[in-house]
């Protein structure tokens, strides 16, 4: 165990190293140089030129990733070409609020779909059929489209929650449950349908499986069969997809942001991508990746450990 | 919003598991052809099919048809709903949305499918490169398509688009490369199983190269999984570039895209909401589509039926045992009526089996008129091929047939209650406690999540209403009889962990652990060891001299029944066509079925006696389907006639208190005759051709 560990360890810095490669190369390849970024339009050759030469943008490209490493290693992720801000700072700012809203529109996800594709295996017949219609519109319908129906069915019509909008957690921890309520669903929408499926289709296998024969020969009361021989053997499966679902949902809070005006980690890659503001990309795409990588691992092992032929290896 | 680069997962087990637990599925990865009969199958496909032809057609067609040009305002109709000149409505600008829904269209398509070709493209080449190649080769591949997948891949196509700009077929393109990699893994485990299957080894051996392998063997049957990829791909793709449309990445500003139309209409959502109805749902339309091609191509033609029915199943199930409790009780020349059985006797009378049918019609029989009795303390074996019904028979007299399957007429005397008209509630109380069940497979039979120890104290305590530390005692003392020394030790162990024969000796202790009256035993040593198979059928004929229970061993192995069965009784087709004492069955077989399989066991024949041929019963077992309404081995009897062609009723052999199938039994047994090892001589040939004469009993209806 403590073998698998160190190696899914090792393999997670190898992916954030390979990323951080991949968008220090992405970034050169951006249109404009630092210097006609930061100094805009109507700015000097010799001025931009001479931005340039400071930030060492004309040095040797491994040199410059080499020297980016190092303060990023330091938690120094450079400093915004528009705004002249620290990335780091900004980034730990945004943090929080895309993890709110990935962690919240994950465990709703979870919840609906679990409860959903348990539903529908269990139950079986025209609900089962019901519920398979059902999750295959969700399936269908893109996540913008159904945040906006939101926006007009809870904010416009009904003014339960505030349409756009941000409060942080220490300003009112009521106000920052409503203004997350409706990007979070907007997420968890197509999230639970995906999971759903997946859980559906893991409960059926389970309950193929020959074992179930064998507790009922045993008299097993029907929802011990179901809830805690079936669930636990399908239970994997399901993990495994709430897992790749998070990955989803990640990268899902780039629209809600937008859509919501959130200040989360995805706006900062919309607006600085538009903007060219290349340490910012680069410092998004590696934090990101980070996050993704870490709730990755965390998932991984609790699949591991929930499967006592792996546990007990 | 852009969703998971892991592709959807289809409806079905298939691919959604496979990314999963790719171990659980690989060994029956679903080989299936590429199907046009399940697409028209499904009506949804259908429908999916006519819409994206339809929309393809109006989209090339556009410039012929629309009615606006996608630039044209009109701005005596900004922000209007359905009117009759603009059919859809206007955007702000007044330009006309059904005009720029369709003008929109075919740049999705061919974009979204861009990153199909790419995707599964790569995938495809890369599962076959790594099923082909295995090994090292394959770890490495499979690494770097883990690695991918846990990737943020929205981030990482955005910073592409910083480096490239909207070049919406590039995006596209790169974006299939990132999608590669699930599709890599859902198609991975179905490439290994094709190499190893033996016309690829056959090819190996006579020299064919890998890449013709790869393209002539393992590509086609690969077809339909592809197709339901690029199908599910498809839709991803196209809810991917709206999304990113949406956020403002779509393409130049003049032209439409079906994202940048939802953005312009979000705008608008508090004073024109209807702009949202028209794009959002062509959108929501071709997505569906495309998915209810893919899931209609996915869908695993015969999923195993579950153990535990669903809901409905069970709902349907009662109806059935009802309509069983209702019938009039059809009483044989000699069987007993209801009541009359002494306790811990099994009578079974007339019992048949069938497979449910969706319509008023019977289903398919799998076991008709079967008739056994078993006496308290004695050994009933069931003798037959696969798929002669004797699995079937036992499993229903513990109510536990599969799914799909029901009881469809008879009676199982249990100390006088008929199980068959009993209701799954009511044989809870049956199960475990008075009849209980070991199965084939023990490692299969053990729930491979929870360890023995609390598998068999949990079954204990229901079963024998005990508490915990009763329970567990109960537990190690039952570990014992079964033969398990180290009995504290098992009990910590998951199954997976302990070997065949010890998870067998597990399985008759959880049997065990409701004292019950019988037990059924399904193929218990066919997974086993000969010298475990030994040792397992003396502990259970230990079992039964001490503890007086009843058993009813199925199995096709003739030494079993040699082994530990007081009586007999042999199934073929759905039929008893012989029972009686072991003794006189193994000595004196009256029924030529019979004949043929001791033949044709070596076992069963005593060494000096030994052939020098084992005999063969040419031919197949009969569908059910094709049962003959005559004897139903008569196309591969060596002792067929015309005689054989009507039903023939089972009638006393003369051997004990036997009773036997078969018309020509007594002048079998007169002169003497045996079931031919070398092929059949000329004169013993059947004077008919079963194909063309036999009438089977549909035909006769
Ligand atoms: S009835 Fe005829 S066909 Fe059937 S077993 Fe007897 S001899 Fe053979």
């Amino acid at each position: 165990m403590a073998l698998f560990i160190t190696k899914r360890l090792l393999m997670a810095l190898a992916t954030v190293l390979v990323v951080a490669v991949l968008a220090f190369l992405l970034v050169h390849a951006m249109p404009g140089s630092p210097g006609a970024v930061s100094l805009g339009a109507g700015a000097s050759q010799e001025a931009i030129d001479a931005v340039n030469q400071r930030m060492g943008w004309n040095d040797p490209l491994f040199a410059q990733f080499c020297t980016w490493l190092g303060s990023a290693i330091q938690g120094d992720l450079g400093i915004s070409l528009i705004d002249g801000r620290s990335v780091s700072a900004d980034l730990a700012s945004r943090l929080p609020v895309t993890a709110s809203l990935a962690a919240g529109a994950t465990i709703l996800s979870a919840v609906l779909g679990i409860g959903l594709g348990v539903t529908a295996a269990v139950r079986g017949g025209a609900l089962d059929q019901a519920i398979g219609g059902f999750v295959g519109l969700l399936v269908a319908l893109p996540a913008f489209w159904v945040g906006v129906l939101f926006v007009y069915l809870f904010a416009v019509q009904s003014s339960i929650f505030p349409a756009t909008g941000y409060v942080p957690f220490e300003v009112s921890p009521q106000d920052w449950a409503l203004s997350l309520a409706l990007p979070v669903i907007t997420l968890a929408v197509g999230g639970a349908a995906f999971i759903a499926r997946q859980t559906r289709a893991s409960m059926l296998e389970a309950l193929q499986q020959e074992h179930i024969r064998t507790l009922r020969a045993t008299a097993t009361p029907t929802w011990k069969i179901l809830y805690v021989h079936a669930l636990r053997y399908a239970s994997l499966p399901i993990v495994a997809g709430i897992a790749l679902q998070f990955i989803g949902l990640f990268g899902g809070s780039v629209i809600a942001e937008q859509l919501f005006a959130m200040p989360g980690l995805g706006q900062a890659v919309q607006t600085s991508v538009s903007t060219h503001d290349a340490p910012a990309v680069q410092g998004v795409v590696v934090i990101a990746t980070v996050v993704v990588v870490a709730v990755n691992l965390v998932l991984e092992l609790a699949t591991k450990f929930l499967d006592p032929k792996l546990r007990a290896s | 919003m852009i969703p998971s680069m892991a592709p959807a997962p289809a409806d079905q087990a298939e691919t959604t598991t496979a990314a999963a637990a790719p171990a659980r599925n690989a060994g029956r990865a679903a080989i299936t052809k590429l199907s046009g009969h399940r697409l028209f199958a499904s009506p949804g496909a259908v429908a999916g099919l006519v819409w994206l032809a339809a929309l393809v057609t109006a989209s090339v067609t556009a410039p012929l048809w629309l009615p606006f040009k996608t630039e044209d305002q009109d701005f005596t109709a900004v922000l209007s709903g359905p009117t009759a000149a603009h059919w859809l409505g206007t955007d702000e600008l007044g330009r006309d949305i059904l005009s720029r829904i369709f003008a929109a269209a075919a740049g999705t398509l061919g974009t979204s499918m861009l990153t199909v070709i790419v995707g599964v493209g790569l995938g495809t080449i890369l599962a076959m490169l790594a099923a082909g190649a295995g090994g090292r080769a394959e770890g490495v591949i499979s690494r770097v398509t883990e690695v991918m997948m846990s990737l943020p891949g929205t981030v990482i196509i955005l910073a592409v688009i910083g480096a490239v700009g909207t070049n919406i077929p590039v995006v596209m393109a790169i974006l299939g490369i990132l999608m590669s990699a699930g599709i890599y893994r859902v198609i991975l485990g179905q490439a290994k199983s094709l190499q190893s299957q033996l016309y690829v080894d056959a090819a190996k051996v006579d020299g064919a190269s890998p890449l013709r392998i790869s393209l002539r063997h393992v590509l086609p049957g690969l077809a339909n999984t592809i197709v339901v990829q690029a199908a599910l791909i498809f839709a991803v793709g196209m809810l991917i570039q709206a999304g990113l449309a949406f956020i403002g990445f779509g393409p130049p500003i003049p032209q439409p895209s079906w994202g940048g139309m939802i953005q312009g209409a979000s705008q608008h959502v508090y004073d024109a909401p209807w702009m949202m109805v028209p794009t959002g749902a062509v959108l929501a339309l071709t997505v569906l589509s495309a998915n209810a091609i893919g899931n209609a191509l996915g869908k695993a033609p015969n999923a195993a039926a579950p153990h535990l029915p669903s809901t409905a199943a069970r709902r349907q199930r009662a109806k059935a045992v009802a309509a069983i409790a209702a019938a009039p009780v059809h009483v044989t020349k000699d069987g007993a009526p209801d009541g009359e059985t002494a306790v811990g006797t099994l009578s079974v009378r007339n019992l048949s089996v069938g497979v449910d049918s969706p319509g008023a019609g019977n289903g398919v029989r799998l076991v008709t008129d079967v008739s056994l009795d078993v006496e308290q303390g004695t050994v009933l074996g069931l003798v037959g091929e696969s798929g002669c019904g004797k699995t079937m028979t036992a499993l229903s007299l513990l109510g536990l047939l599969p799914s799909g399957v029901s009881v469809t007429g008879g009676q199982i005397l249990w100390n006088g209650r008929n199980l068959a008209a009993t209701t799954d509630k009511d044989m809870e109380a049956v199960r475990g406690r008075e009849i209980a069940l070991i199965s084939q497979e023990p490692m299969r039979a053990l729930d491979p999540m929870f360890t023995v120890g609390y598998q068999l104290t949990a079954t204990i305590r229901r079963l024998r209403g005990m508490g915990k530390g009763e329970a567990r005692k109960e537990a190690l003392s039952l570990l014992e009889k079964v033969g398990i020394v180290d009995a504290a030790q098992i009990l910590k162990t998951y199954p997976h962990q302990i070997s065949g024969g010890m998870a067998q000796r597990v399985a008759i202790a959880l049997a065990l652990s409701g004292n019950p009256k019988l037990l059924v035993a399904d193929e218990p040593t066919t997974a086993l060891d000969v010298t475990v198979q030994a040792e397992i059928l003396s502990l259970l004929r230990a079992l039964v001299k001490d503890t007086g229970m009843s058993v009813v061993m199925v199995t096709h192995d003739l030494g079993v029944v040699a082994d530990i069965c007081d009586q007999v009784a042999v199934m073929y087709a759905g039929q008893v066509v012989e029972n009686g004492r072991t003794a006189a069955i193994l000595d004196s077989p009256r029924h030529p079925y019979t004949l043929a399989l001791l033949a044709a066991d070596p076992h069963a024949n005593h060494a000096d006696s030994m052939p020098e041929r084992l005999a063969t019963i040419s031919g197949q077992v009969p569908q059910p389907k094709d049962w003959p309404a005559g004897c139903r081995f008569a196309a591969r009897c060596q002792f067929a006639g015309s005689a054989c062609l009507e039903p023939v009723p089972l009638l006393p052999s003369g051997a004990g208190e036997g009773l036997v199938r078969c018309v020509k039994a007594d002048q079998l047994a007169v002169e003497g005759m045996d079931w031919l090892a070398t092929d059949v001589p000329a004169s013993r040939l059947l004077e008919i051709t079963p194909k063309q004469t036999l009438l089977t009993e549909k035909d006769m209806a």
